[in-house]
C-alpha cells in the first residue's frame, strides 16, 4: 500500500447547492469550423448522462454528467474549488432527496456529484449540500518527487497504483496524449479546474486511441509538467482525469483534472480499458455504458 | 507584390481607452507570482507605462513578467472595451486625447493582459514622458473585415491595412500567401491563449531555459517580430489542427510562469496550407510601421533564465 500522509489531512465541509444552468439571451458561438451553434451543456442536474459515459457524441457543449453544484457566494465557491478532491462525498441536506450521498466525480465550471438515478428524480435545482472535502495537501511518503492533486486519498488507493522500484509508480490509464494537443486551461494553475484536451483535429484524435474516452477516464499525458503550472517540459509525465465532455470550440474538447505529477518519468502509464473513477469507486455508469459503434464514437 | 484586398471599404472608427495603472490583488494580498520552479517571485507584471522596454528590444530576459512595452490602454467598461479590444488592430494609429501629451500619435503594436483586456501601444519616449495613467488614448481602429479575395482560405484577424500594405507579401507557386517571420513554433511549444479568443488578447510561447529557447531557434526573438504557429488554426479560436498555421506579432515579453511566455497577437491564420511562413530575420514591425524614434537594436545576447 502506497504510504502517505492521509491521517493528517483535515476533513472539512463546504457547502454548495445544485446549480441551474444560464443561458444568455443571444445564445450563438461560433464552432471551430465557423458554424453558429447553440451553446449549452454545463450546469444542471442531467438525469441521462453519468460519469463513465462517452465523451464525444453528446448534442452539447463540455456536458458535465450527474448534478452540477456550486455556491452563490464567491469566497465559499473559491473554498469548494480548491478543497475538493475526486472521491469525496457528497450529502444532501435539504429537499426530497435529503440524506442521499454522491460522489465528486471531476470540477470544472461547477463541481461535478455523481449520485444514483432515483435520487437525482427526487432533487431539486437549489437543493443544498455538505461536501466533505479531504485530500488538499495529500503528499506520497516515499515519491516526493511526484505531486498529488484533487484525489482523495480514496481514490488514491483504488487506482490500481502499483510500485515498481526505483522511485517509480506504475498508473493504469485508458489513453496517453501527446503535449501538442493540450488546450484552453494552460493558464490555469494544477489545483484549479482542468485543462482540454483539444479535439478539432479529429484525425489526430483517432491516431492517439482518443476518439473512445469515456468521462471519469485515467489518462495520461507526455511532456506535460503540472508540477507548478501547467505546460511541457520534455520527459516528464502527467497523470489526470477526464471531468467533462466534448467541445465544438477551438483548442477545446474533453476536459484533463491533473491527479499526479511528475517531472522526470518516474510515472509510468500502463493501458487499461478498466481504468475509470467509475470503476474506480463503483459509482456511475461505467458497466452499463454499450460499446459505441467506431464510426459513432466521436461524431 | 501588391497582393489585393477589400481595404478601400473598410470602416475607420475610433474607440476611446484609458492609460492602465498596473494591479495587484487587493487584501489578504498575495503579490507573487509561481515561477517555472515552483518558487513566488515578486517581479513587475503586465500593464502601466513601460519606459525602457519598446518594440525592438528582446522578448526574453527581463526581470518582470508579460511586460507590455510602451503603454497598456483599456476601456474602464467592459462593453467598450470589448470592441476597443476586438477592433484595434496592429499597426493603427492612437491618439493621446487628454493630459500633458494631448495630440500625441502612437502606434497599436498588440494585445494582451491577464485576462486579454489590453491593447498595447507605442509612443516615443519624449512621449512616455508626459504620459500618465489614466489619460485617455483613442485609437483609430481600422482593418476588422479585411479579407484578401485572391486567398479566401486566409482569414485576416489584427492586422492593419497600414500594416498588410507594408509587409513583404508574396504567393507561392501553389498559390500560398506567404508571410515574412524571424522563426515558426511548433505545437506543443503554445500555451496559454488555447482554446481562447483569438480577435484579442496573446497566444503564448511557452518560455524555458535559454537552451530550449536556443533549440527552437527563437532565443534572440525580439518583440515585434513576427512568428508563425505550425499546426495551428486561430480562425474561430486558437487550436492545434494538422496543416493549419497562424502567424502573428510577438507584444510582450517572456513570462516566469509554466505554460505563459511571449504573447503573439495573431495577423493571419488558415486551417489549410494556403498560408506559408518564409524566414526572414527583418520580419519586424519596426521594419515596416512609421515609428517615431526607433531603430531596430542590434541582437543582443539576453542570457535567459
Amino acid at each position: 500500500m502506497l504510504r502517505t500522509n492521509e491521517e493528517r489531512l483535515i476533513q472539512m465541509a463546504v457547502a454548495a447547492e445544485a446549480w441551474s444552468p444560464a443561458l444568455p439571451r443571444t445564445n450563438y458561438r461560433a464552432s471551430a469550423e465557423g458554424v453558429p451553434m447553440l451553446f449549452y451543456g454545463t450546469a444542471g442536474i442531467i438525469l441521462n448522462a453519468r460519469v463513465g459515459c462517452r465523451a464525444y457524441g453528446w448534442a452539447s457543449d463540455h456536458i458535465e454528467p450527474g448534478v452540477s453544484v456550486r455556491h452563490r457566494d464567491d469566497g465559499t465557491e473559491h473554498a469548494l474549488h480548491y478543497l475538493n478532491c475526486v472521491g469525496n462525498e457528497v450529502i444532501v441536506t435539504t429537499g426530497g432527496a435529503r440524506g442521499a450521498k454522491g460522489t465528486i466525480t471531476g470540477e470544472h465550471a461547477h463541481l461535478l456529484v455523481d449520485f444514483p438515478p432515483d435520487v437525482m428524480e427526487e432533487m431539486a435545482i437549489g437543493d443544498k449540500m455538505v461536501v466533505r472535502t479531504h485530500g488538499v495537501g495529500l503528499a506520497l511518503l516515499d515519491y516526493p518527487h511526484i505531486t498529488v492533486r484533487k484525489t482523495s486519498p480514496a481514490l488514491l488507493h483504488a487506482m490500481g497504483i502499483e510500485e515498481i522500484g526505483e522511485g517509480r509508480l506504475r498508473v493504469p490509464v485508458t489513453a496517453i496524449m501527446p503535449a501538442y494537443l493540450m488546450g484552453s486551461g494552460a493558464e490555469l494553475m494544477p489545483e484549479y479546474v482542468d485543462q482540454d484536451l483539444m479535439s478539432n483535429d479529429r484525425a489526430a484524435i483517432a491516431a492517439h486511441g482518443l476518439d473512445r474516452l469515456r468521462v471519469g477516464d485515467i489518462v495520461a499525458i507526455q511532456d506535460h509538467d503540472h508540477s507548478t503550472g501547467r505546460g511541457y517540459r520534455e520527459g516528464s509525465i502527467v497523470i489526470g482525469l477526464i471531468n467533462h465532455g466534448d467541445s465544438y470550440l477551438m483548442g477545446h474538447g474533453p476536459g484533463v483534472m491533473t491527479l499526479l505529477s511528475c517531472p522526470t518519468p518516474h510515472l509510468e502509464p500502463v493501458l487499461d480499458p478498466r481504468a475509470n473513477v467509475a470503476n474506480h469507486l463503483g459509482i456511475g455508469d461505467w458497466a452499463a455504458t454499450p460499446e459505441w459503434p467506431a464510426e459513432e464514437a466521436i461524431a | 507584390m501588391s497582393i489585393r484586398s477589400n481595404q478601400a471599404r473598410l470602416i475607420k472608427m475610433s474607440i476611446l481607452g484609458q492609460i492602465v495603472s498596473p494591479r495587484f490583488p487587493s487584501l489578504p494580498a498575495n503579490p507573487h507570482v509561481i515561477d517555472r520552479s515552483g518558487k513566488p517571485v515578486l517581479v513587475p507584471q503586465w500593464g502601466g507605462i513601460v519606459y525602457n522596454v519598446r518594440t525592438g528590444d528582446p522578448a526574453f530576459g527581463w526581470v518582470g513578467d508579460n511586460i507590455e512595452p510602451g503603454v497598456a490602454i483599456k476601456n474602464r467598461e467592459d462593453g467598450p472595451n470589448h470592441a476597443l479590444n476586438v477592433f484595434a488592430c496592429v499597426g493603427n494609429v492612437a491618439k493621446v486625447m487628454s493630459g500633458g501629451a494631448r495630440g500625441a500619435r502612437g502606434i497599436v503594436t498588440g494585445k494582451s493582459g491577464r485576462f486579454a483586456e489590453h491593447v498595447i501601444v507605442d509612443f516615443p519616449p519624449d512621449t512616455l514622458d508626459l504620459l500618465a495613467p489614466d489619460d485617455g488614448v483613442q485609437v483609430q481602429t481600422y482593418g476588422r473585415g479585411l479579407a484578401l479575395p485572391e486567398h479566401p482560405e486566409v482569414m485576416c484577424k489584427s492586422v492593419s491595412p497600414e500594416l498588410l500594405t507594408a509587409l513583404d507579401l508574396r504567393v507561392t507557386a501553389d498559390g500560398a500567401l506567404e508571410v515574412p517571420v524571424v522563426a515558426t513554433v511548433p505545437p506543443h511549444r503554445v500555451g496559454a491563449g488555447a482554446g481562447l479568443d483569438n480577435e484579442g488578447g496573446a497566444l503564448s510561447i511557452q518560455g524555458g531555459s535559454r537552451e530550449e529557447m536556443a533549440a527552437l531557434g527563437i532565443a534572440d526573438l525580439r518583440l515585434g517580430d513576427l512568428v508563425a504557429f505550425t499546426d495551428y488554426d486561430s480562425t474561430y479560436g486558437h487550436g492545434y489542427f494538422k496543416g493549419g498555421c497562424s502567424i502573428g506579432v510577438v507584444g510582450h515579453t517572456d513570462s516566469v510562469r509554466v505554460g505563459f511566455g511571449p504573447g503573439v497577437t495573431i495577423l493571419f491564420a488558415a486551417r489549410v496550407p494556403a498560408l506559408v511562413p518564409r524566414l526572414d530575420p527583418a520580419a519586424n514591425i519596426a521594419n515596416y510601421l512609421p515609428f517615431s524614434g526607433l531603430t531596430l537594436p542590434a541582437l543582443v545576447a539576453t542570457g535567459g533564465e
